[in-house]
């Protein structure tokens, strides 16, 4: 047996300590006793997640066979994990993540880790305590808000100055006449072909 | 029926079971008093992450009961303190009464009372009911045991259903070019570094030999099976310098 590395030992501790706070969580990892889940993500070591007597374990999985494998791409599980593993986010199987083995039981595992996921503000805690985590909690929350205003401001801010400053991109008024335009051209020119049809069954009649 | 080799090691000595306990209880006495200085100077202080790396891995609630096996001067009991509350319940325990001491004085120094009781107890036969701890830890005292198998076997036993074993303790280097460096400073420093602070030169060369003979990391984990212990792993710290091994009760 190969040593689990550290991190995947504090993974492991928080995600157990979800799980026994949480009623829900606590019933579905009793339903997933005795199983084991293979997650492989391309490019890292494989991590094997199994439960017994309620209690999960995450191990480097190696060579022992699981109940379900769970792989793909690093972008498929960020977006999997973006996205949510509930009802609203990506479901596992699509976007480049396969599942193989019984799929009941990844979805099982998918239901627990939703279930299972962790207050982050309360496990700082634990590290720092309460008042420090909350403050490093709110400024987190601030910095996140910070980062998205900054990302969108800077957009458009960028897309003004290539529009209206060095002219490289129309704006979206130029843009809907430009289209506008393209849309009269093209009904003048239906109507010229359709008068031209016209006339020249005319001229044939008159001959 | 298996006959036990009469001997034991005692550093890279062989002597009876008997010598080899009442060496290692000498040499705990001759530290005890330094014993925390040397530790934050051997270690340049890493030993406080690797025993709250081990805190973290408890799963310990409030109000549940924890046993710190050969704790000496109380490190770990002061962290599972933190994690019952006071209405759990901590034994620090340790067979030397000169290093419980210390541990004692510490705890109370810290403000812990009512809640933790010290008790100077043999780690191969521990003086508890069975099913009595949610969690047993043994911090760098695994290896001054001399009869292991029974010591682990005897932490199985107090352990609740569900309960965890966690042993912190020196290991075998893993990482690529760590282990010349190791033994050398293991027994040129460490040594030197006993003589010059604690002034007892012995007593450290003792704590490197004993980490030599101490089993690596795959043959701890097989006695943990042996001992009765299931899901049983181990985590290497600082590149195998240090390991944690765990196992639960099932």
């Amino acid at each position: 047996m190969t040593a689990t590395p550290a991190w995947l030992a504090a993974v492991e501790s928080v995600l157990n300590r979800s799980i026994e706070d949480s009623s829900s969580a606590a019933a579905a990892a009793r339903r997933l006793s005795g199983t084991s889940l293979k997650i492989a993500v391309e490019g890292f070591s494989a991590i094997r997640a199994s439960m017994a007597a309620g209690r999960l374990a995450l191990t480097a999985a190696g060579e022992t066979a699981a109940d379900a494998v769970i792989c793909g791409p690093p972008l498929a599980f960020l977006a999997l994990l973006a996205g949510g593993l509930g009802k609203g986010g990506a479901a596992p199987g699509r976007g480049g993540v396969q599942i193989s083995g019984d799929a009941q039981i990844a979805g099982l595992y998918r239901d627990l880790f939703e279930r299972a996921r962790p207050d982050l503000e309360e496990e700082l805690s634990r590290l720092i305590g309460d008042l420090p985590a909350r403050r490093v909690s709110l400024a987190a929350s601030s910095a996140v808000s910070w980062v998205r205003r900054f990302g969108r401001t800077a957009g458009e801010n960028l897309a003004e100055y290539l529009q209206e400053e060095g002219r490289d991109l129309v704006n979206k008024p130029e843009l809907e006449e430009f289209l506008t335009g393209v849309d009269d051209l093209r009904e003048t020119a239906d109507r010229v072909e359709a008068r031209l049809a016209h006339l020249e069954q005319r001229l044939k009649g008159a001959t | 029926m298996t006959i036990k080799d009469p001997t034991v090691d005692f550093g890279f000595e062989r002597v009876s079971w008997a010598e080899k306990a009442a060496r290692v209880r000498q040499v705990f006495t001759n530290v005890s008093g330094k014993y925390d200085v040397m530790n934050d100077l051997m270690s340049f202080g890493v030993h406080r992450l690797w025993k709250q790396f081990t805190l973290s891995l408890t799963g310990l609630k409030a109000g549940q009961q924890a046993l710190d096996v050969a704790g000496g001067t109380g490190d770990l009991a002061r962290g599972l303190l933190r994690q019952v509350g006071k209405d759990g319940r901590v034994i620090l325990s340790d067979i030397n009464p000169s290093m419980l001491r210390a541990g004692r004085d510490r705890l109370l120094d810290a403000g812990h009372a009512g809640n933790v009781q010290c008790l100077i107890a043999d780690a191969e036969r521990l003086p508890f009911a069975d099913d009595s701890f949610h969690c047993v830890t043994i911090g760098f005292g695994l290896r001054n045991v001399t009869d292991k198998a029974a010591a682990l076997s005897s932490m199985h036993r107090v352990l609740k259903p569900g309960g965890q074993l966690l042993v912190l303790e020196f290991s075998t280097p893993v990482a690529p070019g760590l282990k010349p460096l190791y033994d050398a400073y293991s027994f040129k420093v460490l040594p030197a570094m006993g003589r010059w602070v604690a002034k007892d030169a012995d007593s450290y060369r003792y704590l490197a030999e004993s980490i030599r003979m101490h089993p690596d990391q795959e043959t701890l984990l097989g006695m943990l099976e042996n001992a009765g212990f299931s899901q049983a792993r181990y985590h290497n710290l600082t590149g195998g310098i240090v390991a944690l091994h765990r196992g639960y009760k099932i």
